[in-house]
C-alpha cells in the first residue's frame, strides 16, 4: 500500500514537473527524436555484421555468415598497421588537442585585456569551420616542397626541403599539428566555460596571499576544471578508434599509405566502394565495442581517483 | 502496476519496431506505381556533362516535350563528378535497395551490382532503339557490358581514344638551343637542362624537367597515366600487357624495374616537378599554366581547348607548347600510354525491370539518338543556343543573343545530358573543338588538330583491359603503395628488393589477379 501510494505521489510530481516545465520538455522532443531516428532504430540494422547482405533479400532475408566479416577483418593484410595507425593519431590528438585546448582556455580567461582575448578566441576557433578540403589547399600551399612556403623558408635557411605530405616520418605530424590547429579553439569553449564557473573570490584571496599567476593557475584554476577535464578525456576515449576519417581522406595519398591508412578509410574503401556492406557494420560494431569497454573502464579508473565520472 | 509500465514498454517497443522499415530499411518498392494511363515515371541518374554548371532547369522545354512525346516524366539528378563519390552515392542506394531505373555508373561498381542482382539484363532493348543501336551500341560496346552471357548495361562511347598526348615548351627549347628529344636518354637531358639552365630566363631555379601527378584506374594502374610515357619507353604502360604472347600483368615483368629505376632517377636528379605526389588534378593544371615544367602528359582539350589555354596564354604570350612523341626505351619501345576503347554504361536496375519499365527506357534512349533528340540534348535549342554552319556543323556563331550559345554559362545547363547523346562523330568533334584565336599572343588553336596529332603518335593498344577484374583493395593498395615506396626511397629500388616484393604481390593474390584477368581477356577475346 505504502509502495503504491509512492509511486503513485512520484508519478503525479513527475507529470507536474512536466506541466511546469512543459517549455523545456518541448524542447527535448527534437533531439529525443533524432536519438531515436538516428542512433537507436538503425542497431536494428546492426545484424548485417553478421550477414552477407544482399538488398534484394534485405537485412531479414539476408544469409547468416556468422563471424565471418569479423575475420575478414582481423585477417586482413593490414589489420595489425589499421591498429596501429588509428590508435596512434587517436591518443596524439587527445594527448595534444586537449592540453592545447586546456592552455588555450587559461590563457584567454587570464588575459587582462578583454578585447584582444575576445578576437584570439574567434581567430583560434574559426578553423573549427573550415572543411578539410580547405585546409588541404592551405596545407598544399604552405607545405609543398617545390615552392611551399616553409619549403622556401628551410631553402632559404640552407635546409633541403622536404615534403611533409607525402613523407612517411613528416606525415603523421603534419595530421596531428593541423587538427590540432583547426579544432584547439572550438575544443577550448568548454574549458572556458567551465573557468566561468569558478568562484572568483578564490583568486581574490589567492592575490591577497600574494601567489603569483602560475601559482593561481596551478593551485585554483587546474583543479576547478578538473572534473571537466575527465570528462572530455572520457569522452574522447570512447570514440577512440575514430581517428578522424574527413581528415586523413583529404590529406593521404599513396605513398603516406603506409603511416595514414585507418580503420575508417580501409572500411571506405573494402566496405563502401566494394559494396561490402556486412564487412563496414562489423567494424563499426567492433569500434563501438571497444569503444565501451574503454569508456567503462577509464570511467571506473577515475572515479577510483576522483570523484568524476560520467555514468 | 508493474505488469502496466511492462505493458508500455512493450507497446512502445513494437511501436519503434514497426518504424524501423520505415526508417531504417530503405525506400519502400515502388514498383507498382506505375499507372497504365498517365505517364511512365523514370528517374535518371546521370553524369553531368559540365560538372561545374549546374543541372537542366525544372521547367526545361524538353521534359515536358518527352512527357508529351513519349508519355515518361522523366526525373533527373546529377551524379557527383568525383568517381569515388559516384560510387558512394550508387553503392549506397544500392544497400538501400533505392537504385533508380536509369543509372550511369562506373565498370567496378557495376560489377558488383550485378554480383547483388540490383541491374537488370538489358538485351531485349537492343531491337528496340534500332537507331541508338546503331551509333551506340556496336559489338565491342555488348561484350564490353556481358557478363556469363546476358548484356547488363548500356555502353555508349565514352572519351576519344588516344586524346591525350607528350607536350614540350618549344620557347624553352629554342631559348636553350635543344632539339626534341627522342630517346628516353635524350628526354633526360632535356629535362636536366629545363630544371637547371632557368629555360624562363627569370633567374630563379624555379621550373622542372617534367610535371605530372598521380591518376590512376583499373587499366593505368601502380605510377598512373601521367607517368606512362615513361613506363611505355620499356614496354610496360598500363596494368596489363594485352598480347597474346607476353598477356598479364606488366608489373610482373622485369622490365617494370628498369622502368621505375628510371624514374627514381628522375626524382633523384630532382628533374621531375618535386610536387607531383601531392599534386591533385586541379594543381597539375595551374602548374602547368604557370610555367612551372617543360614536358608533361595532358588532354588535347584540357590543354588546347580556349578557356583552357587561356591562362597559360596570358601568363606566357610567347610560351609555346607542341606535341611531341614519347621518349624511346633501349630496346625500342615508345608509347605515350595505353588506350582502351572506354565506354560509359548506363544500367537498368532490377526494380525498373520489374515494374515493366525497359520498353518506355528504350524509347527515351531511341528518342534521344533521334535528330530531334541528339541537337535538343547535345547542343540545345536551334536559332537559340547554336546555329548550323554551311557544313551543317553546330556553331556558336551568328545567335541573336550571344550569351545564349550552348557554350556559355548561362546556356550549358542545357547540354548537360550531351553526353548521353554524343558518339563521337564528326560534327560532334567539329562543333566541340572548333578553331580560334588565343586573346594574348593571336595564335590559332584547335583542340581537334591537336588531338589529330596526338593520335598519330605511338599508342599501345589495351583493348578490354578496362573490362578485366580489378584487384580487391588491399592487394591494389599494396601495389600502389609499394612501387611509391621504390621510388620515394622507403624502400631501396634494389633487383633483391623489388623480386622479393613482386613475390609478396604474388602471395597477397597477384598471381591470381593477374589468371583471372588473363582468363577473362581470352574468354573475351581481347588479346591481340
Amino acid at each position: 500500500m505504502d509502495m503504491k501510494s509512492t509511486v503513485k505521489r512520484s508519478k503525479q510530481k513527475l507529470m507536474g514537473d512536466i506541466k511546469r516545465h512543459r517549455a523545456f520538455y518541448a524542447l527535448l522532443i527534437l533531439p529525443i527524436c533524432y536519438f531515436i531516428i538516428f542512433k537507436y532504430l538503425p542497431i536494428w540494422n546492426g545484424q548485417i555484421a553478421f550477414k552477407d547482405f544482399m538488398p534484394l533479400d534485405g537485412v531479414l532475408g539476408s544469409r547468416w555468415v556468422g563471424l565471418a566479416n569479423f575475420t575478414d577483418f582481423f585477417q586482413s593484410f593490414y589489420f595489425t598497421e589499421l591498429l596501429r595507425n588509428t590508435l596512434f593519431y587517436s591518443f596524439m590528438k587527445l594527448f595534444v588537442s586537449v592540453p592545447l585546448s586546456i592552455v588555450l582556455a587559461v590563457a584567454l580567461y587570464e588575459s587582462a585585456r578583454p578585447r584582444f582575448s575576445k578576437l584570439v578566441q574567434t581567430m583560434t576557433y574559426l578553423p573549427h569551420f573550415l572543411s578539410w578540403v580547405i585546409v588541404y589547399g592551405i596545407l598544399l600551399v604552405l607545405l609543398a616542397p617545390g615552392d611551399g612556403i616553409v619549403n622556401d623558408i628551410i631553402k632559404f635557411l640552407g635546409g633541403k626541403p622536404i615534403d611533409f605530405l607525402t613523407d612517411t616520418k613528416a606525415f603523421p605530424w603534419i595530421v596531428i599539428l593541423s587538427d590540432a590547429w583547426k579544432e584547439m579553439g572550438w575544443g577550448a569553449i568548454i574549458f572556458i566555460a567551465a573557468l566561468m564557473g569558478i568562484d572568483s573570490s578564490l583568486f581574490e584571496a589567492a592575490s591577497v596571499e600574494g601567489a603569483s599567476a602560475i601559482q593561481r593557475v596551478w593551485y585554483i584554476t587546474l583543479p576547478s576544471i578538473r572534473p571537466v577535464i575527465f570528462m572530455v578525456v572520457l569522452l574522447r576515449l570512447g570514440t577512440i578508434l575514430d581517428a578522424g576519417f574527413n581528415q586523413m581522406f583529404m590529406l593521404y595519398s599513396i605513398p603516406v599509405f603506409s603511416v595514414a591508412d585507418i580503420i575508417d578509410t580501409w572500411v571506405y574503401r573494402q566496405g563502401l566502394l566494394e559494396f561490402r556492406f556486412g564487412l563496414a557494420t562489423a567494424v563499426g560494431l567492433f569500434k563501438g565495442a571497444i569503444g565501451m569497454l574503454l569508456l567503462v573502464f577509464a570511467n571506473k579508473l577515475v572515479r577510483r581517483i576522483s570523484d568524476t565520472s560520467i555514468i | 502496476m508493474k505488469a502496466a509500465v511492462l505493458k508500455k514498454i512493450a507497446l512502445i517497443l513494437a511501436l519503434a519496431l514497426m518504424a524501423v522499415p520505415v526508417f531504417a530499411a530503405g525506400q519502400a518498392d515502388k514498383s507498382g506505381s506505375t499507372q497504365a494511363a498517365g505517364p511512365v515515371s523514370i528517374e535518371l541518374w546521370y553524369g553531368a556533362a559540365i560538372t561545374e554548371a549546374g543541372p537542366p532547369p525544372q521547367d526545361w522545354a524538353v521534359l515536358q516535350l518527352i512527357k508529351e512525346k513519349l508519355n515518361i516524366d522523366l526525373k533527373l539528378s546529377a551524379l557527383p563528378s568525383n568517381e569515388s563519390d559516384q560510387d558512394v552515392k550508387i553503392n549506397a542506394a544500392a544497400a538501400a535497395n533505392a537504385l533508380p531505373d536509369l543509372f550511369m555508373v562506373r565498370r567496378d561498381p557495376w560489377l558488383n551490382l550485378i554480383r547483388v542482382g540490383l541491374v537488370a539484363p538489358v538485351d531485349e532493348l537492343y531491337a528496340m532503339m534500332p537507331t541508338r543501336s546503331s551509333v551506340q551500341y556496336d559489338a565491342d560496346s555488348k561484350v564490353f557490358t556481358t557478363i556469363n552471357g546476358k548484356s547488363y548495361g548500356l555502353a555508349s562511347p565514352g572519351s576519344i581514344a588516344k586524346n591525350e598526348g607528350m607536350l614540350i615548351r618549344k620557347d624553352w627549347l629554342d631559348k636553350l638551343g635543344l632539339k626534341v628529344p627522342v630517346t628516353t636518354d635524350e628526354y633526360l637531358a632535356v629535362m636536366r637542362a629545363f630544371t637547371f639552365n632557368d629555360p624562363d630566363g627569370n633567374g630563379k631555379a624555379d621550373t622542372y624537367g617534367y610535371g605530372a601527378f598521380i591518376e590512376i584506374n583499373n587499366f593505368e594502374e601502380g605510377l598512373g597515366r601521367r607517368m606512362d610515357p615513361f613506363m611505355g619507353a620499356f614496354g610496360v604502360a598500363g596494368t596489363w600487357n594485352m598480347t597474346a604472347a607476353n598477356a598479364g600483368l606488366n608489373v610482373r615483368n622485369p622490365a617494370y624495374y628498369d622502368a621505375l629505376a628510371y624514374v627514381k632517377q628522375m626524382m633523384d636528379e630532382k628533374i621531375i616537378d618535386p610536387n607531383w605526389l601531392s599534386y591533385k588534378k586541379d594543381d597539375f593544371r595551374a602548374a602547368w599554366k604557370q610555367g612551372r615544367f617543360g614536358i608533361m602528359r595532358e588532354q588535347n582539350a584540357a590543354f588546347g581547348a580556349e578557356s583552357n589555354y587561356a591562362p597559360f596564354d596570358k601568363n606566357f604570350p610567347k610560351g609555346e607548347w607542341i606535341v611531341i612523341d614519347a621518349p624511346k626505351g633501349p630496346k625500342g619501345h615508345q608509347s605515350v600510354g595505353v588506350y582502351t576503347q572506354a565506354f560509359r554504361i548506363y544500367a537498368v536496375s532490377t526494380k525498373a525491370a520489374a515494374a515493366g519499365k525497359g520498353p518506355a527506357i528504350a524509347r527515351l534512349l531511341e528518342w534521344m539518338s533521334s535528330d530531334e533528340g541528339y541537337y535538343l540534348l547535345g547542343w540545345g535549342q536551334k536559332g537559340v543556343n547554336y546555329a548550323l554552319d554551311a557544313n551543317g556543323v553546330p556553331t556558336p556563331n551568328g545567335l541573336p543573343d550571344p550569351e545564349q550559345a550552348w557554350t556559355k554559362p548561362a546556356a550549358q545547363v542545357f547540354t548537360q545530358l550531351r553526353n548521353m547523346v554524343y558518339y563521337n562523330g564528326q560534327i560532334e568533334l567539329l562543333s566541340r573543338y572548333p578553331t580560334y584565336t588565343t586573346a594574348v599572343s593571336g595564335k590559332t588553336m584547335s583542340a581537334l588538330t591537336i588531338m589529330r596529332d596526338m593520335q598519330k603518335r605511338p599508342w599501345t593498344a589495351a583493348i578490354g583491359s578496362d573490362a578485366l577484374p580489378p584487384p580487391n583493395a588491399d592487394l591494389k593498395r599494396f601495389y600502389e603503395q609499394g612501387v611509391l615506396e621504390f621510388l620515394t626511397g622507403k624502400r631501396e629500388l634494389t633487383k633483391a628488393n623489388w623480386t622479393a616484393w613482386v613475390q609478396d604481390f604474388d602471395r597477397l593474390g597477384g598471381k591470381e589477379w593477374e589468371s583471372a584477368g588473363i582468363a577473362k581477356a581470352k574468354e573475351s577475346g581481347y588479346l591481340k
